[in-house]
C-alpha cells in the first residue's frame, strides 16, 4: 500500500522524537510512539526511527515500553547493529518487580530474532524458567523453542531440555503445554519429546485442566504414544471418553485422531468412537461458519468410507440452503451420495434434481455427476432425471450429463438402452472439449444401435481441420475405427479421409503416431484390429452395483484431522468427475508399470481396470499386448 | 503453528499483516487471489488453499478475509476455530468487525494479536482475560485517555489468568445485581411448493448478560430439557451435572457471554409459523410473468409474527416488475436483480399479498426454474422449539439478584421454493 506523504511525516515523527520537551512529557512522548506504531501498521517504512525508538524504551511507562517493543521486534532484524542497544534495557527490564514487565521483556527479546544476541539472551531465559509467576515461565519456555529456531545447529544445553522436561509438571497448565510445544520443535531432529508411561498418565490427568487449544495439542502429541498392556488402554481410553464429544470440533477431532491410533489393532472399539461422535460432528456440520461446515463434511466423509451408514437417517442435514457456498454444496453432495439407500432414494434423487440448475456451473456438473453416481443402484430413476436435463438443452448441463452417461454405461452397460435414446440431438447443444469427447465415446461404443451414428460422426471429420483440441481427435479416431468395424459400409469412406488427414496434414505427433496405428492395425487384419478395440466389456446381465465395499478404518486414520483430509477428497473429486479418458490412463501407466504389472498376474489386474469406466485407453493397450508377439512387432518396431 | 496473519478486505487489498515467527512475504498471498479471482463470488472462496511451501486457512467474516499461514501439518478444525476466535474477539472489543473498524483501532489491534499467540502458539484468548491487559475502547475512556494520558493498555498482571476460574476477574462489584437470559431461536427449514417441508431445524443459542458481584454460582434449570438434540456450552458450564441432571451449572463469566446453543432436529418437533401461497410463472411466449404471494399465518401459538420480510433473487432476464402489495413496501434492486418485500406485521384477519407482472427482456429463453423465496421473520416472546426456562438459582453470595429471561424467534436460513 502506497503511503502519501510517508518521507515528510517521518521527519516529522523523528524530530517529534528527540526533541527534549516532548522527551520530559510522558504523555505527549507515549502519544508520538503511538503514531510511529500506527504509521507501522499501514505499511509506512519507519524504520529509519530504529535509534530514536531505543532510546524511547527506556522508560518507566508499561504501556510506551509495549508499544516500543512492538516497533523494535517488526525492525530489529533491519538493524542488527542498534539491537544490541535494546538488549541492555531488556536484561534490565527482566528484573523487574512486576512480573507483567518481566515476562514483556522476556517475550520481547525473544522476539528480536537475532542470533547475534542468542549469547544475551540465554542468561534472563534460564532464570525465567525458574521464575515464580506462571506468565514468566510461559513466555521463558516458548522463548527456547525460538532461539533454538535460531541456532540451527541445536547446539542446546541438555540441562535446559532436563529443565524444561521437568516443567512438564508446572502447577500453570499452559505452562505444561508450552512444555511441550518448545519440546517439540527443539526436539524435532530426534523424532520429538519422548513420551512414555509416566508423561502421558501426568498429561491425562491435567488435560481437562487445559484450555481448548492445549487439550488439542496434548492429544496430538499423545498420538506416538503406545500402551503396554489392554487393561492400561482401556484406562486412557475410558479417560478420554469426555472429551471425545466434546462440544469444540477441534478437541472432538484431535481425541478421535488419538482414539484411531490407540486402537489401531481393534476395529471395533474403533466403530464404536466412530458412533460417538456422530452426534458432535453432525453439529459441526451445520455450524454457523462456512469454513467449519466446510471442514466437518471433508471428516465426515472420510468416517463415511468405514461407517457407511451412519448418517443414514440424518440424511437430510446434507441438503444445500441457498445462499450456501459452492465448495459446501458440492461437499454436501458427494456425501449425499453415500448416504442412498432404498427409502430415500426418492427424496434425494428430487433434492438433487433441483441443484442441477444451480447458477454455478460447477455445483451443477458435480450435482449431475451426484445423479450419476446414484444411477449405478437406481438406474431408472436416475436416468429419468438425466434424460429430463437433455431437454433443457443447456450447454454446461448437457455436457456433464453425457459424461456421466458415459460413466454410468461403462458400469451398467444395461442401461446402455436407454442412454443410446437419449443420445439424438443432443449434439447440436455440445461445446466443450470434455463433453464432445464422451459423446464420440458413446459414439463408437454403442453406434450401431445409434442410426444416425455415422452422421453425426461426419459432421466431427468434416470439421477435423478446424478442431484445436488434442482430445477430441484422439477420441475421434478411435470411435471412426470403432464404428467402421460395425458400420463398415458407412464408414469406409469417411475413415479413409480421416486417417488421410491425419498422417497427412496433422501437426500433433500424438494423433498422428495413434492413425498410424490404426492404420497398420487395420493392414494386419479385421480380426485382429476387432481383438484390440472391441474388447471385453462388462457383462449386461450383472445385476446392479449394490453399495461398495467399507475400507477398515487404517487406510485413512492417519489422514485424519490433517490438511490432507482436505486435500485429498478434492483430489478425488477432481479426478472422477473431471478427468479425461487419455488422461487418467497415462497416470495410470505411470503409477502401475503396467507391463509388469500384466506378467505377473493380468486377470487381476485387467479385473481392476475394468471396474473404472475411465481407463479405457488403459484397457487398449492391454489389449495389443496380448496380440500375438509377431503382429505386435509388426506394429510397434517399424518406425513410425 | 500459525505463522501469520493477513487481514484482506473484499476487494484484494492487505491492510494489515502480523508474523509471528519470521516475516513471509505478501507474495504468498497471490494463491489466495487467484483462488479468490476464479470463485468469483468471495464467499466461494475454498477455506483451505495448498502452495508448494504453505498451507493457506482463510474465514471470511465481516466482508473481510482472515488468511492464516501455516507451515506445518496442523488440524485445520483448530486452525478455522481459532481464526474465528480471533473475529469475534474483534468484535466483542470494538461492536462490528470490519475494515473500517479494525484500521481506526490499529493499535489495539496489533497489541490483541501479540498476546492471543506467542510463536504462533494460541496464549490468551478468553475475552475476559484479554480486557483486562488490554481495554476495550469507548468514547468515554478516549475522552479520559485524551485528558488524562491513560491509554487501552493496562499496566497491571490479569488477576484472572492465574485464577482457577479463567473466564471470570476477581472482585467484581456492582450496585445493581442483574443477570438476564435471551432464549433466541431461528428456524432453517426449506418448504417445497406445495407446502409439505422438505427440511427443518431449530439452532438455538442463549445470550447471556450476567452482571453480579463476587464469585455467584448460578443454576438454570428448563422445564423441558430432553427436548434438545445436541448442545454445546461456554466453558464455564459443568458437563457432569448436565449429563446426570440437566441443568446448567456455572459460575458465569461477567458481563455477556454466550451461555449454550443447541440444535432441535426432529422435525415433528419444529414448527413452521407461517404458510406461503404463491404462484411465480413465466410465460412461454412473450417477454412477461406473473408473481402472486400471499402469506398467512400457521403455527404461531397465539403470537404476533413480526418484522416479516421477503426476498426473491429474480433469475437475470427479469427487467423490472410492477407489482402491487396490500401492505408493506416492496423494492426491486434493477442490478443484483433482488425483489424485496418488506410487509411488517402479519395481520390474520387480512393476509399481506402482492401481485402483479414481471417483465423480462425480450427474446431471451424461459428461465428454467423459478426462483426461490426467502423469509425473514420475527415473534416475540416465544420459543418455537416450546423450550423454558423454569428457574434460576444463585449460591455462594448473599444477595438477591434481579433476573429476567427473554424468548425470541427469528428465521435463519427459512427458504420457500417455488
Amino acid at each position: 500500500m502506497p503511503y502519501l506523504g510517508g518521507k515528510e511525516a517521518v521527519k516529522e515523527l523523528r524530530r517529534a522524537l528527540s526533541n527534549p520537551n516532548i522527551q520530559a512529557d510522558p504523555l505527549r512522548y507515549r502519544n508520538t510512539v503511538l503514531r510511529v506504531i500506527r504509521m507501522m501498521s499501514q505499511g509506512a517504512d519507519v524504520s529509519s526511527l530504529f535509534s530514536e525508538m531505543v532510546k524511547a524504551c527506556a522508560t518507566v511507562d508499561v504501556v510506551q515500553k509495549k508499544l516500543v517493543y512492538i516497533f523494535l521486534c517488526s525492525y530489529a532484524t533491519l538493524n542488527p547493529e542498534l539491537s544490541l542497544l535494546v538488549v541492555n534495557t531488556l536484561r534490565k527490564d527482566c528484573q523487574d518487580p512486576n512480573p507483567m514487565v518481566r515476562s514483556l521483556a522476556l517475550r520481547s527479546m525473544t522476539n528480536l530474532r537475532l542470533p547475534s544476541l542468542v549469547e544475551y539472551v540465554e542468561q534472563p531465559l534460564t532464570a525465567g524458567l525458574r521464575d515464580r509467576a506462571a506468565c514468566v515461565r510461559r513466555v521463558a519456555v516458548l522463548g527456547w523453542a525460538k532461539l533454538s529456531n535460531l541456532q540451527p545447529a541445536a547446539d542446546l544445553d541438555a540441562a535446559v531440555v532436563n529443565e524444561l522436561y521437568s516443567l512438564l509438571r508446572d502447577p500453570d497448565p499452559v505452562v505444561v503445554v508450552n512444555c511441550l510445544r518448545a519440546l517439540e520443535e527443539i526436539l524435532k531432529e530426534e523424532g520429538g519429546v519422548v513420551i512414555n508411561k509416566p508423561i502421558t498418565h501426568h498429561l491425562l490427568k491435567r488435560l481437562k485442566d487445559c484450555d481448548v487449544w492445549g487439550q488439542c495439542e496434548v492429544l496430538r502429541v499423545l498420538q506416538r504414544y503406545r500402551p503396554q498392556s489392554d487393561d492400561e488402554l482401556f484406562d486412557i481410553l475410558s479417560l478420554l471418553d469426555p472429551s471425545l464429544v466434546s462440544p469444540h470440533p477441534p478437541v472432538m477431532a484431535a481425541t478421535l485422531s488419538l482414539f484411531l491410533s490407540l486402537c489401531s489393532d481393534l476395529p471395533a472399539v474403533s466403530l464404536a468412537a466412530l458412533e460417538r461422535v456422530r452426534g458432535p460432528l453432525l453439529s459441526a456440520c451445520g455450524s454457523s461458519s462456512r469454513e467449519m461446515r466446510f471442514a466437518a463434511l471433508c471428516h465426515v466423509q472420510l468416517l463415511l468410507r468405514s461407517v457407511p451408514g451412519l448418517l443414514g437417517e440424518h440424511y437430510k442435514r446434507f441438503f444445500c440452503g441457498y445462499a450456501e457456498p459452492a465448495f459446501i454444496k458440492q461437499r454436501k453432495m458427494q456425501v449425499l451420495v453415500e448416504l442412498v439407500n432404498d427409502d430415500n432414494v426418492g427424496m434425494l434423487l428430487d433434492e438433487l434434481k433441483g441443484y442441477c440448475t444451480d447458477v454455478s456451473m460447477d455445483t451443477a456438473q458435480t450435482a449431475i455427476a451426484a445423479i450419476g453416481h446414484i444411477g449405478r443402484s437406481y438406474s431408472d430413476r436416475s436416468l429419468e432425471i438425466l434424460t429430463g436435463l437433455l431437454t433443457l438443452k443447456q450447454e454446461h448441463i448437457t455436457s456433464a450429463v453425457v459424461q456421466t452417461m458415459r460413466d454410468l454405461v461403462w458400469v451398467c452397460p444395461q442401461c446402455s438402452d436407454t442412454v443410446c435414446s437419449a443420445l439424438e440431438g443432443c449434439e447440436e447443444t455440445l461445446q466443450d472439449d470434455q463433453g464432445r469427447q464422451a459423446l464420440l465415446w458413446l459414439l463408437g461404443v454403442y453406434g450401431e444401435r445409434l442410426t444416425s451414428a455415422p452422421y453425426t460422426l461426419e459432421v466431427f471429420i468434416d470439421g477435423v481441420r478446424s478442431e484445436a483440441s488434442l482430445g477430441v481427435k484422439m477420441e475421434l479416431l478411435t470411435a471412426a475405427v470403432r464404428l467402421f468395424l460395425t458400420r463398415p459400409a458407412e464408414m469406409q469412406d469417411m475413415l479413409g479421409r480421416l486417417l488421410h488427414f491425419c498422417i497427412e496434414e496433422e501437426r500433433d505427433m500424438c494423433v498422428r503416431d495413434q492413425a498410424l496405428l490404426y492404420y497398420r492395425l487395420l493392414h494386419c487384419g479385421i480380426e485382429e484390429t476387432r481383438k484390440v478395440l472391441q474388447g471385453r466389456r462388462s457383462d449386461p446381465s450383472l445385476g446392479v452395483l449394490i453399495g461398495r465395499q467399507a475400507e477398515p478404518i487404517s487406510q485413512w486414520a492417519s489422514s485424519f484431522n490433517t490438511m490432507d483430509a482436505l486435500k485429498k477428497a478434492a483430489v478425488e473429486t477432481e479426478t472422477a468427475s473431471r478427468g479425461s479418458p487419455e488422461h487418467v490412463a497415462t497416470k495410470l501407466k505411470a503409477d502401475l508399470d503396467l507391463p509388469k504389472t500384466l506378467d505377473c498376474c493380468p486377470d487381476d489386474a485387467l479385473d481392476n481396470l475394468y471396474t473404472n469406466p475411465v481407463l479405457h485407453t488403459a484397457v487398449f493397450i492391454i489389449h495389443l499386448l496380448s496380440l500375438s508377439r509377431a503382429a505386435r512387432s509388426n506394429l510397434m518396431n517399424t518406425p513410425f | 503453528m500459525i505463522h501469520s496473519l493477513f487481514l484482506i478486505n473484499h476487494t484484494g487489498d492487505i491492510f494489515l499483516e502480523k508474523h509471528w515467527k519470521s516475516v513471509i512475504s505478501r507474495s504468498v498471498c497471490d494463491y489466495f487471489f487467484e483462488a479468490k479471482e476464479k470463485a468469483e463470488d468471495p464467499e466461494n472462496v475454498p477455506p483451505v488453499l495448498y502452495t508448494p511451501h504453505h498451507y493457506l486457512v482463510s474465514i471470511y467474516r465481516g466482508k473481510l478475509f482472515f488468511l492464516s499461514v501455516i507451515q506445518t501439518e496442523v488440524s485445520p478444525l483448530f486452525v478455522i476455530e481459532f481464526l474465528h476466535r480471533v473475529a469475534d474477539i474483534f468484535q466483542d472489543y470494538f461492536g462490528e468487525c470490519s475494515e473500517a473498524v479494525i484500521k481506526d483501532n490499529v493499535v489495539i489491534v496489533y497489541a490483541l494479536l501479540e498476546e492471543m499467540l506467542d510463536n504462533g502458539f494460541p496464549l490468551a484468548t478468553e475475552s475476559n482475560v484479554l480486557k483486562e491487559m488490554i481495554r476495550p475502547p469507548t468514547i468515554l475512556r478516549s475522552v479520559v485517555n485524551t485528558l488524562t494520558g491513560g491509554s487501552n493498555v493496562g499496566d497491571t498482571l490479569p488477576a484472572g489468568q492465574l485464577s482457577n476460574i479463567p473466564w471470570r476477574r476477581a472482585g467484581v462489584k456492582y450496585t445493581n445485581n442483574e443477570a438476564y437470559f435471551d432464549v433466541i431461536e431461528e428456524i432453517d427449514a426449506i418448504v417445497d411448493k406445495s407446502g409439505t417441508t422438505v427440511f427443518a431445524e431449530i439452532q438455538g443459542v442463549i445470550e447471556a448478560c450476567v452482571r453480579l458481584t463476587g464469585m455467584p454460582d448460578l443454576t438454570l434449570s428448563f422445564m423441558n430439557p430432553r427436548l434438545l438434540d445436541d448442545v454445546s456450552f461456554h466453558p464455564c458450564v459443568r458437563f457432569k451435572r448436565w449429563e446426570s441432571e440437566r441443568v446448567l451449572s456455572f459460575i458465569p463469566p461477567d458481563g455477556n457471554f454466550r451461555l449454550m446453543s443447541y440444535h432441535v432436529s426432529s422435525q415433528n418437533l419444529v414448527a413452521i409459523p407461517v404458510y406461503v401461497k404463491q404462484n411465480i410463472s413465466f410465460l412461454e411466449t412473450g417477454a412477461c410473468g406473473r408473481l402472486d404471494i400471499t402469506i398467512g399465518p400457521k403455527q404461531t401459538m397465539g403470537k404476533m409474527v413480526e418484522g416479516l420480510k421477503v426476498t426473491i433473487h429474480m433469475p437475470k432476464m427479469v427487467l423490472s416488475v410492477n407489482l402491487t402489495a396490500t401492505q408493506g413496501t416492496h423494492t426491486y434492486d434493477l442490478t443484483a436483480k433482488v425483489l424485496v418485500w418488506d410487509v411488517g406485521k402479519l395481520n390474520p384477519q387480512k393476509l399481506p399479498n402482492l401481485r402483479g407482472s414481471l417483465s423480462m427482456q425480450s427474446g431471451a429463453p424461459k428461465p428454467e426454474d423459478n426462483p426461490s423465496i426467502n423469509m425473514d421473520l420475527k415473534i416475540q416472546q416465544l420459543a418455537i422449539s416450546g423450550l423454558k426456562v423454569s428457574r434460576l438459582d444463585m449460591h455462594g453470595e448473599k444477595y438477591k439478584p434481579f433476573k429476567g429471561v427473554k424468548y425470541l424467534t427469528k428465521a435463519g436460513k427459512f427458504q420457500v421454493r417455488t
